[in-house]
């Protein structure tokens, strides 16, 4: 058994909540067999040179992953949030860097767009994402506000028929590479959403920016100078766009989870063998105490976070609520992922270090985890603020 | 034209398989499942047909109880257009000869004119189904087939006939073609193939249904019967070559050529 079929074996899994139907099985193993063929040998090319790798994220297109929750009757495949996961998941065990590239644009373009959109908008924008063709991103966090959201500073103004956008949104995952935008932005000091084309008017987006993980995906700022849209590109209602932006945090966060679950199974199972190989005075590692401790508790933990994250993603949708849940996966799973790369690093002393080895680039991209789509203290601040409203009512 | 897949299911190529009796066999309980990977070929080289407008449909033939329908789906998935479960209870126990006479039948009862299969099965690695089917029908058979053109009328077929030399075989049809690695790429089901091979429906059919003589198929029909099972022997220990640079050369060639017989 490895990395990329813990969840296939045995065989009998449909029905269990981490393959609840046939189609979810089979799922799974198109994303395994695709991460192994596919995924895995250009990763740490990627991570190198900090690039997005476009022609294997069209390649997500043909599979028909960009559309993975979007209905049917629209061109995608109608899924639900369990299999937004297990595709998050299984692409993390090679490659989380490309990984958060998709989930930029499947989760928060591709999903949020379709649910804030109306059928002009998607005969527009939509197709093309679909198929990868073109690349979205979602601009919600500032230089100036982060955590303190709806802070935001970026304005709209309606001007006849169009609105003039003006602002700088940053850390923006796929802005160098993206041609379609969900912008937040106050309109009469309203979070509203926007969809904006790169070709714009005033729309530019900054130098790439430079990070420690996560480099196989792309970020940069992206900036409105009077950047002039038509009026057919406002997303729902004027002043809709917090409901938008709660929304979707739900299924980023959960698969933000998932990603961090993917990076614990693959270095618990590099942990496992390097420990069973290694040989220092005369033993395998594996007899020593301490390194026990590391594999004991690395498993423990990654089952748990598995446990959180399927049973959560049942509960996570369109029409349904469950921040509680969804901020508890990220909360939990983040630094899960992080530890188990961690010691899977100490199991292998330098070469778990030195890049020869996947995990030195698993434990960069399993920091982030912490930080983006909130940060671990925000998660805390919703479930005490979620759980005291539910609580002491 | 309609084209057949013979679809097996095995046990994953990277199994631990162990016997669970020397009498009976080995213990499957814990085994991944997998499509025989040959019939990955196969059913690529029939897709690829299906995509080409050659084929009309893409029929998987499987002989098996409901813990194959799995396999059969993920076929579905990829892009076959049907698929039939052979199973009745006069069909356990069948012998390659069994097999292949369900199979032949089943290919005649679909109205089937080019048959795939994969050029052995790497769960017994018998290799003899494909060749059988085509004997039972009367057709033409060719194996371990890498490169292939397909006309409406007949096939051309390449595949390694050894020391780098090339067999290219032309049959007419309808033909049987046994599939060998190198042939094709075998597609990823996309996840629209997923959610289509939920609406195609898998036939099961029993011996009456295909026109199959019950007696001629199943355990009391098998010309051969498995005695022993055992492990297979332990890998001999490796051999440094010794004597200076020229001499060691001479003998790794002469191992690779003799022994190994791989150069
Ligand atoms: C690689 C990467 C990709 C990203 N992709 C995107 C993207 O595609 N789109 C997008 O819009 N954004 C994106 N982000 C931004 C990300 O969502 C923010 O970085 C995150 O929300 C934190 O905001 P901040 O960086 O401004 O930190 P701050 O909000 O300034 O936080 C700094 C520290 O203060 C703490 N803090 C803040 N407020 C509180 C409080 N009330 N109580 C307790 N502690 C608090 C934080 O937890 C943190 O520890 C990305 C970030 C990164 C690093």
């Amino acid at each position: 058994m490895s990395w990329h079929e813990l969840e296939n074996a045995p065989d009998d899994t449909a029905g269990s909540i981490f393959d609840p139907t046939p189609e979810h099985r089979m799922l799974r193993e198109m994303v395994a067999d695709f991460t192994r063929n596919e995924v895995e040998p250009q990763a740490e090319h990627h991570d190198r040179e900090q690039t997005l790798n476009l022609p294997l994220f069209r390649k997500l297109g043909e599979l028909g992953l960009h559309g993975i929750t979007v209905p049917e009757e629209h061109g995608g495949a109608g899924m639900d949030a369990t299999a937004a996961v297990i595709v998050h998941h299984e692409l993390s065990k090679s490659d989380p860097g490309f990984c958060l590239a998709y989930l930029a644009h499947a989760m928060l373009f591709v999903n949020n767009f379709y649910h804030c959109s109306d059928d002009g908008q998607k005969a527009r924008f939509l197709a093309p994402t679909l198929t990868g063709e073109t690349v979205g991103a979602m601009c919600m966090t500032e230089p100036g506000h982060g955590t303190d959201v709806l802070g935001m500073t970026t304005t709209a103004v309606k001007k006849g028929d169009e609105y003039v956008l003006n602002g700088t949104k940053t850390y923006i995952t796929n802005g160098p590479d993206a041609d379609f935008f969900l912008v937040y932005a106050k309109l009469d000091g309203r979070v509203t959403s926007f969809v904006v084309d790169r070709a714009s008017p005033g729309f530019s987006t900054g130098n790439p920016i430079h990070k420690m993980g996560m480099r196989a995906s792309t970020m940069s700022e992206v900036i409105f100078e009077d950047c002039v849209i038509p009026a057919s590109n406002l997303l729902g209602q004027e002043g809709g766009g917090l409901v938008h932006m709660m929304r979707n945090l739900e299924i980023e966060r959960l698969t933000l989870a998932a990603m961090s679950l993917g990076i614990a199974d693959r270095c618990l199972e590099i942990m496992v063998h390097h420990a069973a190989e290694r040989v220092a005075f005369g033993q395998p590692i594996n007899r020593f105490g301490q390194i026990q401790r590391y594999i004991g508790e690395s498993y423990a933990k990654t089952e748990a976070t598995r446990a959180l994250v399927y049973s959560v993603a049942r509960q996570v949708g369109p029409g349904r609520n469950n921040r509680l849940g969804s901020d508890a996966s990220k909360l939990f799973a983040a630094p899960v992922g992080k530890e188990v790369a961690d010691n899977c690093m100490q199991v292998m002393g330098g070469s778990g270090y030195c890049s020869e080895y996947p995990v030195e680039r698993l434990l960069r991209d399993a920091k982030l985890l912490e930080i983006g789509g909130g940060t671990l203290e925000s998660h805390q601040k919703n479930i005490t603020k979620d759980l005291t409203r539910e609580m002491t009512r | 034209m309609k084209i057949g897949v013979l679809l097996k299911q095995v046990p994953a190529s990277d199994s631990r398989i162990k016997i669970a009796d020397p009498q009976r066999g080995v213990a499957l309980d814990d085994v991944k499942w997998e499509i025989n990977p040959y019939d990955e070929f196969a059913l690529e080289a029939a897709l690829a047909l299906l995509d080409a407008k050659v084929a009309s449909d893409v029929v998987l033939l499987t002989v098996g109880g409901a813990d194959t329908e799995q396999r059969i789906r993920d076929g579905l998935a990829r892009g076959a257009t049907a698929a039939v479960r052979l199973d009745d209870a006069a069909f356990g126990g069948s012998d390659c000869l069994g097999v292949s006479r369900i199979l032949a039948a089943a290919v005649k009862a679909e109205g089937i004119t080019l048959v795939f299969a994969g050029k052995q099965a790497i769960d017994g690695d018998n290799a003899q189904v494909p060749a059988m089917v085509a004997e039972l029908l009367g057709w033409g058979y060719v194996g371990e087939v890498d490169q292939l053109e397909v006309t409406g009328a007949g096939a051309k077929a390449w595949r390694a006939a050894g020391g780098g030399a090339r067999d290219v075989v032309e049959v007419g049809l309808p033909a049987v073609i046994g599939c060998d690695k190198g042939l094709n790429q075998p597609r990823y089901a996309s996840l629209k193939g997923i959610m289509m091979a939920k609406r195609k429906k898998i036939d099961v059919k029993g011996a009456g249904a295909i026109g199959v003589d019950a007696g001629s198929v199943g355990a009391s029909a098998a010309l051969v019967s498995e005695t022993n099972w055992g492990e297979p022997p332990a890998r001999p220990p490796g051999r440094v070559l010794q004597g200076d640079d020229a001499a060691r050369v001479k003998a790794l060639v002469a191992a690779l050529r003799d022994e190994v017989k791989v150069i």
